[in-house]
């Protein structure tokens, strides 16, 4: 099992559950919640956080304007980040790309494709950098 | 009279008579129009009046919603409490089974027979017999713990915490029923709003203020279906797209 603590910002606190329990299933028990956008920035600032996993639609500020502002922050831009939404369409997918987001899945989701996206977004990560 | 003074006034009779002749064609247009509003003002008065009672009626449903979102959510949470809960029992159980203890009497007669067999192989000096006796013991044992009923239960015990978890991800579907009913109650509200200014022009006999405000759209009323194998292939499409830099 990794450490790697991983963020999940979802307004709904059934998903928010649910995704914590998918993750410690395939291997990532540390995380921390928060329930919007604003509430997501401000958990930044105060835990170490190695990947982001947000909804889209959220009170306060929505995903992808936490997206953007993530990307914004020279401390925080490199983090991973993958949108789960029940945002589908194509339009959908290509402005969350444009924003920098690293993957996408559309609910609902299993805890295999979970994982396989997380792994995937760690390999180009680390491609990255190298 | 002079000159001037005639001329200014076959000026002006110029000008009324030009006004006279537009008045000539405007009044029977203007009567059109009035037949025209005298017509379908029973129909604005109708719409006026259905929309009066949806701009009640609309916010009441709103809050109906919010009450059955808030109660599946609270239902959910319960389910998923109580799948905590037996996610946590099964580990424990699996983890009794996969050590050979099937239960806890079980286990107590199978670490006294043990016990037994060493005093007993001790006792008689390591004799033959009793040395082949603890063999067959232990083998017996071992044979407990990798085949038959243990293996068994300890795989159907999986598949029960595997039960659990496919239960766990069906409850995404509250999440993603609250969001269609809210792009569902944003149309409406939407639509009603519309109609809404399209009538408050005609009639002010009920004033903006009297009536209760929308509640506020949460979510644009575009959300499309979501969920079905050919939208996530679009979007893995899309993402190999963006990854091979064609986006």
């Amino acid at each position: 099992m990794t450490s790697m603590k991983i963020l999940i910002v979802d307004d709904s606190i059934t998903i928010r559950r649910i995704i914590t329990n998918a993750l410690k299933t395939v291997g990532f028990p540390e995380t921390v919640e928060a329930a919007n956008g604003r509430d997501a920035l401000e958990k930044l600032t105060t835990t170490n956080v190695d990947f982001i996993i947000t909804d889209w639609n959220m009170p306060e500020m929505n995903g992808l304007d936490f997206i953007k502002q993530v990307r914004a922050n020279p401390i925080f831009s490199a983090l991973p980040i993958l949108m789960i939404t029940t945002r589908g369409t194509e339009h959908d997918v290509i402005e969350a790309l444009q924003a920098k987001v690293n993957s996408y899945i559309v609910k609902p989701f299993t805890p295999q494709e979970l994982k396989e996206k997380i792994e995937g977004i760690l390999k180009t990560v680390q491609v990255n950098t190298i | 009279m002079k000159q001037q003074e005639l001329d200014g006034i076959l000026q002006k009779a110029a000008e009324l008579k030009v006004f006279c002749e537009y008045g000539e064609r405007t009044v029977p247009v203007i009567d059109e129009i009035a037949a025209f509003v005298r017509e379908i003002s029973p129909a604005i008065e109708d719409l006026r009046a259905v929309v009066e009672v949806s701009m009640v009626n609309i916010p009441k449903a709103a809050e109906q919603l919010g009450r059955v979102t808030q109660a599946t959510e609270q239902a959910s949470t319960d389910i998923l409490n109580t799948l905590d809960r037996m996610m946590a029992t099964l580990d424990e159980v699996i983890g009794s089974v996969a050590s050979g203890m099937i239960s806890s009497d079980l286990g107590a007669a199978t670490k006294k027979m043990a016990a037994i067999v060493k005093s007993l192989v001790d006792k008689s000096g390591w004799d033959e017999d009793i040395v082949k006796l603890a063999e067959a013991w232990d083998f017996h044992l071992q044979s407990m713990r990798m085949s038959g009923p243990t293996s068994n239960l300890e795989r159907l015990l999986k598949d029960l915490q595997n039960d659990c978890t496919e239960i766990m991800l069906a409850l995404q579907v509250q999440d993603i029923t609250q969001q269609h009913i809210g792009a569902v109650m944003g149309t409406i509200q939407a639509v009603a709003e519309g109609l809404r200014k399209l009538t408050t022009g005609f009639f002010s006999t009920m004033a903006d203020e009297n009536l209760p405000p929308l509640p506020p759209l949460l979510i644009q009323p575009d959300v499309e279906n979501v969920g079905d194998v050919e939208r996530k292939k679009m979007v893995e499409a899309l993402l190999s797209k963006a990854r091979a830099g064609q986006l």
